[in-house]
């Protein structure tokens, strides 16, 4: 059984650090002469909207959380990208064998719910991704002020 | 006559026996099971029925006289020595290859030993406890010692069995070692639970059918204080065996993070102002499926978990859904616009982390003013007037105005959508 609780740490970083990275994925896409083709919105679109993920995990604590690490590596895997990773402390496997022992059927369906929606949560038991969710929900709301303010002050009216 | 004993045993309620036995004649198919059919030459009286399985434990106790070392034996020689005696010596080869030998020279026997070496009839239970692979229907109370028991109980659920199974089944001097055992068990609940813990910790225990009975027992709280492990206090009405325990800490570090997270989800605090979510789960745990229904207060601990945990699905998916409609307008907008931020952002960074997030934004509209035009790219001659002035100019004015004056002339060819107004002056910055 684990030590008692330490207290929980979902501490997220300033806005403005969320905007750094938001505004240099934004200036690398621009880079690509086909981003920006009057056509093909979708495609814009979507890789915004990557793009918005990718400097979110980034800006959020980097692979120091799971939910970020799993969104990076996924990003990379599209791109099909070698991604390295510090090496974490435990293995998710080890991680997926205890889950089976730990299930609440009542609590269950939502877990699995949340796990479907937050990035990574298919290896974490149930405290831990409530902890992931936390930062998620913080880094999301983080994302969307900032996203919000830049398409506000691009548009004013 | 084998199975003339065993009817013996029947009658001595102890149905169940009858197929366990004859499982346990199995386990011993490699070594002397013979020894079951020797015995019929003793009586076949009930008594000696109920001596058979004192004695089936006796003679594993006195293994020691048979060549194998085992260490509660006196205890059990001198208690069940009947006529059927002799043929009971053989029932224990020292041969025990995948049964009881293993099972009994197991360290927890020694532990269990000292929990209970106040009594012989404690030391009887533990030794009955120890002896492993008999498997015995389950008597609530002794599954309750049972579980107290930890240790043992991870060996095997049997275990438990065995100790109730012989203390029914045992002629009546046993019987008050039922009276007596719980009794002991009560004022050895702490070192008790102390050594579950200290072994246990996470060690699989028990399903939850010994929960219910436990809980009848177990009124008083408990307390693990010397341990390394969590600290749980056992409430009033919970169990106290580890799994229950790691199966508390569990919820509570659960129920700890769903309180952050109500505070973090709007909308949350109303739905379940009860501060421990998971209390009630935990009595619906313990008093089994069938008395799920019991409280009303308990079904709404769960469903306002449920409901708790909607409203957090709710918000992460509003937020997803947040966060793609923005990246639409961004995308609607972005082509018409150009940074070259890298620079500028560079340079700006410590401007950036200071100050509040309405100055950062300000900070931020800025650098969009500060565009630099990509002549290859920009060949659409937007050239509508300087509809809307930023609000911010006045913030930019300031800082920027010294290169902003100075290139108002390269700003000819910048874009302007029709949508989104950018400050007429663009600066091409080169830092």
């Amino acid at each position: 059984m684990a030590s008692a609780d330490k207290p929980i740490n979902t501490d997220v970083p300033e806005k403005d650090v969320f905007t750094l990275h938001f505004l240099q994925s934004l200036s690398n896409l621009r880079r690509q002469n086909t981003f920006n083709s009057p056509e093909k919105t979708n495609d814009r679109v979507k890789k915004i909207k990557k793009a918005a993920y990718v400097s979110m995990a980034r800006a959020a604590g980097g692979t120091n959380r799971l939910w970020s690490r799993a969104l990076l590596r996924r990003a990379a895997k599209e791109n099909s990208k070698v991604v390295r990773f510090p090496r974490r402390k435990k293995r998710v496997t080890c991680l997926r064998r205890r889950r089976s022992n730990r299930r609440d059927p009542v609590e269950e369906e939502e877990a699995e719910r949340l796990r479907n929606l937050v990035p990574g949560g298919g290896g974490m038991e149930t405290s831990k991704l409530m902890e992931e969710t936390a930062h998620y929900i913080k880094c999301l709301s983080m994302q969307v002020k900032v996203m919000q303010c830049l398409v506000d002050g691009l548009a004013p009216k | 006559m084998d199975v003339g004993r065993v009817s013996n045993v029947a009658k001595l309620d102890m149905p169940k026996t009858i197929t366990r036995q004859r499982k346990k004649e199995s386990l011993l198919q490699n070594n002397n099971n013979s020894f079951f059919l020797k015995s019929s030459g003793s009586s076949t009286s009930a008594s000696d029925g109920g001596v058979v399985f004192m004695d089936l434990s006796g003679r594993f106790g006195a293994r020691s006289g048979d060549g194998v070392p085992f260490r509660e034996a006196t205890a059990l020689e001198s208690l069940h020595l009947g006529g059927g005696g002799e043929e009971f010596r053989q029932m224990v080869p020292p041969e025990n290859a995948g049964g009881f030998t293993a099972l009994l020279e197991l360290p927890p026997t020694q532990a269990v030993e000292l929990l209970h070496s106040s009594s012989s009839s404690a030391s009887q239970a533990t030794t009955l406890h120890s002896l492993g692979t008999l498997s015995f229907p389950s008597n609530p109370l002794l599954m309750e010692r049972a579980s107290r028991f930890s240790v043992i109980a991870t060996e095997n659920q049997q275990n438990g069995n065995v100790s109730g199974e012989t203390t029914t089944t045992s002629s009546v001097p046993s019987n008050e070692h039922i009276k007596t055992e719980p009794a002991e068990t009560e004022t050895c609940d702490q070192a008790a639970v102390e050594k579950q813990s200290n072994r246990c910790g996470k060690r699989k225990e028990l399903d939850k059918k010994v929960k219910s009975s436990t809980k009848k027992k177990s009124k008083s709280s408990e307390e693990n204080e010397k341990l390394p492990y969590v600290h749980v206090r056992a409430r009033r009405g919970q169990a106290t065996d580890s799994h229950s325990l790691a199966e508390r800490a569990r919820r509570e570090k659960i129920n700890a993070r769903m309180k952050l997270l109500q505070e973090l989800v709007p909308g949350c605090d109303k739905i379940h102002p009860k501060r421990d979510i998971f209390w009630w789960k935990d009595q619906s745990v313990l008093w089994g499926p069938s008395s799920c229904k019991l409280s009303m207060e308990r079904e709404e601990g769960i469903q306002g978990t449920a409901l708790v945990l909607d409203e957090i699905i709710n918000h992460v998916q509003s937020l997803q859904r947040q966060v793609e409609m923005l990246s639409m307008r961004l995308a609607s907008v972005n082509p018409r616009i150009d940074f070259n931020l890298d620079t500028i952002l560079a340079s700006e960074n410590g401007s950036l982390m200071d100050g509040s997030f309405s100055g950062a934004t300000m900070q931020l509209a800025w650098p969009l003013q500060v565009m630099e035009t990509e002549q290859s790219y920009h060949h659409r001659q937007l050239q509508q007037p300087p509809s809307q002035q930023w609000p911010f100019d006045g913030l930019n004015q300031p800082v920027w105005g010294r290169e902003e004056n100075q290139d108002h002339g390269n700003d000819h060819n910048n874009l302007m959508v029709g949508s989104a107004s950018l400050h007429p002056n663009q600066v091409k910055m080169e830092l």
